[in-house]
């Protein structure tokens, strides 16, 4: 099954907005100015243009953030001056978005003079490569992951990320609101947004607006966070398990056993997909935390519904090879 | 499926009061009713879900409605754009 939403992913980021929200992380000072803020990123992945430099230039990707480390600095330095900014310039001849020199090497005056005319930007951290291009692909992964606002309440339940999703007015908020009684932390309620992180990792977290309140109706309005205090509460979590609440349908089928579970698909990432037929008098909140449990107890390696399959083919097993047996047998003369 | 572009005309936005009487005037409707900005698409008929919009005057939204009575939700709702909310 597939959830159909709609997906959102922002096509570009300006060089600009990479350095304001990066200056104190990745510790960037820039060398010419605000130059090229303008230019846009379109790639989450960066490019080190070691090739290109050596004259290299076919299948440049210079649509990439450029990162000059201790190699293409090192070799820029060992040519001569003319050759060195021949070089430079055939990289610059491409419209590349920007170029970040790592461990504080330098560039050059009249390298950082030609990317100015070219109106590139020219940044410097004082971290290593590897470490610059951990925290530079970890923000642009991020800023180009891929992104849906859900309609459900997102709850932390004895560690697990569970969703509840069904329509308007069926009781996703309340089931909420008891799941955080019991001790269980809110993520967001109505609105929960979904990242895809990776492969198969999907966060959820409330928008920045209405983060913590909650909608009950006939109620209002309430601010969870106020009312339960800092325990009750979470910002992000990794969603891992979907309930959807239905109304009771006697015409439709429902797992029995827990063997023939069937996922659902949210932003191209699988989970485990529970389908729960709800009416008066049952306690969904228990059921919620059970599910968190079991599927707790999965993910341990402990799956009740194949221990009991498994259990009951052992009994069938050994009855078929004796006669006259009953279905329990009391323990002689204990009669408590 | 009906869908329709509408612009914010109060000036102070969808706020509070405009974002209430907007859910209560979807929940009237059996149709579905989502509303699509930035890129994102949301309930219409959840307040949470319409303030999380923060939709200023000027902004333009996606209305879709879908179910039986499509037609005469969309138009209810797009009545409410039309007069601002009853706001200046």
């Amino acid at each position: 099954m597939k959830l159909e939403v709609k997906e959102t992913r922002k096509k570009s980021i300006t060089v600009g907005y990479l350095y304001e929200s990066n200056k104190e992380r990745l510790a960037l000072t820039l060398l010419n100015g605000e130059t090229g803020f303008e230019k846009e990123i379109i790639d989450k992945n960066f490019h080190r243009p070691g090739l290109p430099l050596a004259g290299y230039v076919d299948l440049f990707s210079y649509n990439r953030v450029q990162i000059f480390g201790n190699t293409e600095v090192k070799y820029l330095r060992h040519l001569s001056l003319e050759d060195r900014i021949k070089s430079f310039k055939r990289i610059i001849e491409f419209d590349i978005p920007c170029i970040v020199v790592t461990s504080n090497n330098v560039l050059g005056d009249e390298l950082v003079q030609l990317a100015t005319e070219k109106k590139i930007a020219v940044m410097q951290t004082s971290l290593e490569t590897t470490k610059f291009i951990y925290f530079l692909s970890d923000f642009l992964d991020d800023q180009f992951s891929v992104q849906a606002a859900v309609h459900g309440s997102f709850v932390d339940v004895y560690g697990i990320g569970v969703l509840l999703m069904g329509r308007s007015g069926i009781g996703k908020s309340e089931i909420a609101l008891d799941l955080v009684e019991r001790g269980h932390r809110l993520v967001a309620d109505d609105v929960v947004m979904i990242t895809r992180k990776g492969e198969g990792i999907l966060m959820g977290a409330g928008s920045d607006i209405v983060k913590h309140f909650m909608e009950i109706r006939g109620l209002g309005l309430i601010d969870v966070r106020s009312m339960f205090g800092i325990r009750a509460i979470r910002f992000q979590k990794r969603v891992e398990v979907v309930i959807e609440l239905t109304d009771w349908n006697p015409d439709e089928e429902y797992t029995r056993t827990g063997l023939d579970t069937e996922g659902i698909e949210i932003v191209g990432v699988e989970l485990l997909h529970v389908k729960l037929p709800i009416f008066p008098g049952k306690n969904v909140t228990v059921i919620c935390e059970v599910i968190a449990m079991n599927y707790l107890l999965k993910h341990y390696g402990y799956d009740a519904a194949k221990e009991f399959a498994k259990r009951l083919e052992a009994v069938i097993d050994e009855k078929s090879k004796r006669i006259g047996d009953r279905a329990i047998n009391y323990f002689e003369h204990d009669f408590e | 499926m009906f869908e329709v572009e509408v612009i914010i005309k109060n000036k102070a936005g969808l706020h509070t009061r405009p974002a209430a009487q907007l859910v209560k005037t979807a929940a009237k409707f059996k149709s579905d009713f989502y509303i699509y900005k930035d890129g994102y698409e949301i309930n219409g008929k959840s307040i949470i879900g319409v303030m999380t919009l923060a939709a200023e005057q000027g902004a333009k939204l996606n209305l879709r409605f879908d179910g039986v009575d499509q037609k005469d939700a969309a138009k209810a709702v797009c009545e409410l754009f039309d007069r601002g909310f009853d706001e200046a």
